[in-house]
């Protein structure tokens, strides 16, 4: 413990005196976060263009169910989704799969959806042929299609999704009554022309011709009842802060990795890790000592961002982050996340033959992870492709697990599965150091 | 204080064996000649034994497999009695590497690297204080001590370089080419206080290009070529070694060839 504490100190020291990697760890994250959120605050309110997927549970089953479905598809904006694994989906899997963020949205058309529709629109043209100026209120119920959305999609998304859904039933609605309209009117005009002619030749009729409501088209057979999926009722509003801020502190922590990495290089190419080797001390002392020191700097760094984004960023006009309920949650995804990139950092300090090479390799590999990851475009926004690969990208574990306590309301449990992730990757990282470590010292270091 | 007071004497008895190495012979991975070829020599106690060759001879693999940084392929190597392959963990308290780069970290002064390496030893409170401060003085960087090993100069960083080799008071010490690049004083430095490190019952095995260096410091050389020793002996023996050689330059020309290695 006296050594690694050693090691600790030192390290410590050694990073407050590099002014340059001082600058990538603290002022870059912090500048991005700034600059990122305020220049996002409007562009994701506004997106929602590309294609997304939605599960949806029809329990209705005839006419409307499967009309509505239909009419997502051929908008192409939506992929939907009816089955999961070969198994229907239901709505408590629908709501579940939606809190837990691996979908946007979910839509629920409930049971006898098509008889309540066909009731009401019966109701609702017979009021207006009758010229009844009440709206149709009889014994059909107006029917809820019920949405639920994962809370992390943003407005503008939802506004869109919503919108192309109420285009769908509208015209559901539309071709509905007009049927029922098509039905009745016959009947209806030839009606009040034998009350108005009784046995007379229909060429001596100069009355009036028997009106219609024409405002039939607003009395609604069916209404889209927007649902939030989080655990906690109170839902949170996504907004650009809360996006930004994990996703640039998760950048920041993963840019840890390339004065790790340097470090690593420099020790082993001006021998001090040669003679690091031949002292009384264990090599795992000297790593432990050396992941605890950027641990504790990855800790401040992540302090600084959640600062910015509490205080200083409602100063410029946004809002205010939102930290969740859940603060050992969000201290344990932190050191998860940070454990990931110092494992990063070990491996590239490791497998780079040159500081050169991991200056290369290293920055691009974050930046490349935290593109796939939903750092700088949500994951939901991205084409499928890219949602497909943006699974293995470890800054997605981490923001996904920072967004499921922020915005979801998820506690330890809903994180476990990302965090258990984050220090796999840890652990493999420092596997795969350990195995070329020892190969090389074989031939030499 | 005079520097010397702080360095505890190394109580190996005089006459016996410190380092054994026997049949030593090292294969890189995917090399067709060895690196060693059977190396054998023998230490005593206090002596400074000089290995001697010319680039590519195993000098530095020799070294690396003795301080533990390497595995040999074959062969056997005993430190203090201790069997250097089978319990590496304990050697590593018997012994000191001042390797051939500065292995100090030049964004720290030299108290900072000499206090870190000294924790790593295991040194602690007054004991740490005041060998830190014996190395300084020793190294001749008391006065310099708080300054960042990156404002020093080639020969400040080498004394700082052996400094931290000496801090945990090694029974041997290697010391790969430790005055490579520096100038006459800081060089003649350096030779005077390994002499003192000497005196004090410590043994040193010394790679150097430098043949007056060795012929100076040196009471045994072995001379390497190609992962073996050609002529071992004192310096007086193999420079009169028939038909009788101007110096250890034109023994090692003579044993070693004068073609250029790469």
């Amino acid at each position: 413990m006296y050594k690694t504490a050693a090691t600790v100190s030192k390290e410590l020291l050694l990073l407050s005196r590099d002014r340059a990697g001082l600058l990538v760890l603290f002022a870059m994250p912090a500048l991005l976060v700034i600059v990122m959120t305020l220049v996002q605050e409007n562009v994701l309110q506004t997106m929602g263009e590309s294609s997304t997927r939605i599960l949806f549970v029809d329990r209705d089953r005839q006419e409307v169910g499967r009309s509505v479905k239909e009419k997502l598809m051929e908008s192409g904006a939506m992929e939907i989704i009816t089955a999961i694994e070969g198994k229907d989906v239901d709505e408590t899997t629908a709501l579940e799969r939606v809190r837990r963020g691996d979908f946007q949205l979910g839509v629920i058309i409930p049971a006898g959806t098509t008889a309540a529709v066909k009731t009401r629109a019966r109701e609702v043209v017979r009021g207006s042929l009758a010229m009844d100026q009440t709206p149709a209120a009889g014994g059909g119920r107006q029917c809820d299609i019920t949405v639920y959305f994962d809370p992390t999609v943003f407005g503008g998304f939802r506004s869109a999704v919503l919108g192309s859904l109420e285009l769908v039933i509208l015209g559901i609605e539309m071709k509905e009554k007009m049927n029922v309209l098509s039905d009745l009117l016959p009947e209806h005009i030839a009606g009040n022309l034998r009350k108005a002619m009784g046995s007379l030749p229909p060429e001596s009729f100069t009355g009036d011709i028997p009106g219609i409501r024409l405002d039939f088209s607003r009395d609604r057979l069916l209404r889209v009842a927007e649902r939030p999926a989080s655990q906690s009722y109170l839902e949170k509003k996504p907004t650009s802060v809360q996006q930004n801020v994990p996703a640039w502190a998760l950048f920041g922590i993963f840019f840890i990795a390339l004065p790790m990495a340097g470090a690593l290089i420099k020790e082993r190419h001006d021998e001090t890790l040669a003679r690091l080797l031949t002292l009384p001390v264990s090599f795992l002392s000297v790593m432990v000592g050396k992941i605890i020191a950027y641990v504790l700097v990855c800790l401040a760094q992540f302090g600084l961002i959640l600062f910015i984004g509490k205080y200083i960023l409602p100063l410029l006009g946004t809002p205010m982050l939102e930290m969740g309920s859940d603060p050992a949650a969000v201290m344990i995804i932190t050191i998860s996340a940070i454990l990931a990139a110092t494992g990063l950092g070990i491996l590239l300090g490791t497998t780079a033959r040159t500081y050169e090479q991991a200056s290369m390799v290293g920055p691009i590999s974050i930046v490349i992870a935290a593109a796939l990851g939903g750092i700088m475009v949500p994951v939901y926004a991205m084409p499928k492709v890219m949602r497909n690969i943006s699974v293995y990208s470890p800054l997605e574990w981490g923001h996904d697990a920072f967004l499921d306590v922020f915005v979801r309301g998820g506690d330890i449990r809903t994180v476990s599965g990302n965090v258990s992730a984050l220090l796999s990757f840890f652990l493999v990282s420092v596997l795969i150091s350990w195995i070329c470590f020892f190969l090389r010292s074989r031939n030499g270091i | 204080m005079q520097p010397t007071d702080s360095f505890n004497e190394n109580h190996t008895p005089s006459g016996e064996n410190v380092l054994v190495v026997r049949d030593l012979i090292k294969i890189y991975k995917g090399a067709t000649v060895p690196a060693l070829s059977g190396l054998n020599f023998t230490v005593p106690a206090g002596e400074i034994f000089g290995l001697l060759g010319p680039n590519g001879a195993g000098k530095t693999t020799a070294i690396s497999i003795l301080s533990t940084l390497l595995r040999p392929t074959r062969g056997s190597v005993s430190i203090c009695g201790i069997d250097a392959l089978k319990h590496p963990g304990r050697v590593k308290g018997v012994i000191g590497l001042v390797p051939q780069n500065i292995a100090l970290y030049a964004g720290l002064t030299a108290r900072e690297n000499l206090r870190y390496f000294g924790k790593v030893c295991g040194l602690k409170g007054k004991i740490l204080d005041d060998r830190v401060q014996a190395c300084l003085e020793l190294a001749g960087l008391e006065n310099r001590a708080d300054q960042r090993i990156t404002a020093y100069s080639g020969g400040m960083k080498r004394r700082a370089n052996l400094a931290v080799g000496m801090l945990n008071n090694p029974r041997l010490l290697f010391l790969d080419e430790p005055t490579v690049g520096i100038d006459a004083q800081s060089r003649n430095m350096i030779l005077e206080k390994l002499a003192l490190l000497k005196n004090n019952g410590t043994t040193l095995i010394y790679t150097t290009h430098y043949m007056d260096e060795a012929e100076q410091l040196c009471e045994r050389i072995a001379i390497m070529d190609e992962g073996h020793i050609v002529a071992e002996g004192t310096p007086g023996a193999l420079i009169n070694r028939p038909p009788g050689y101007a110096g250890l330059g034109d023994l090692f020309l003579a044993l070693t060839g004068k073609d250029l290695r790469d």
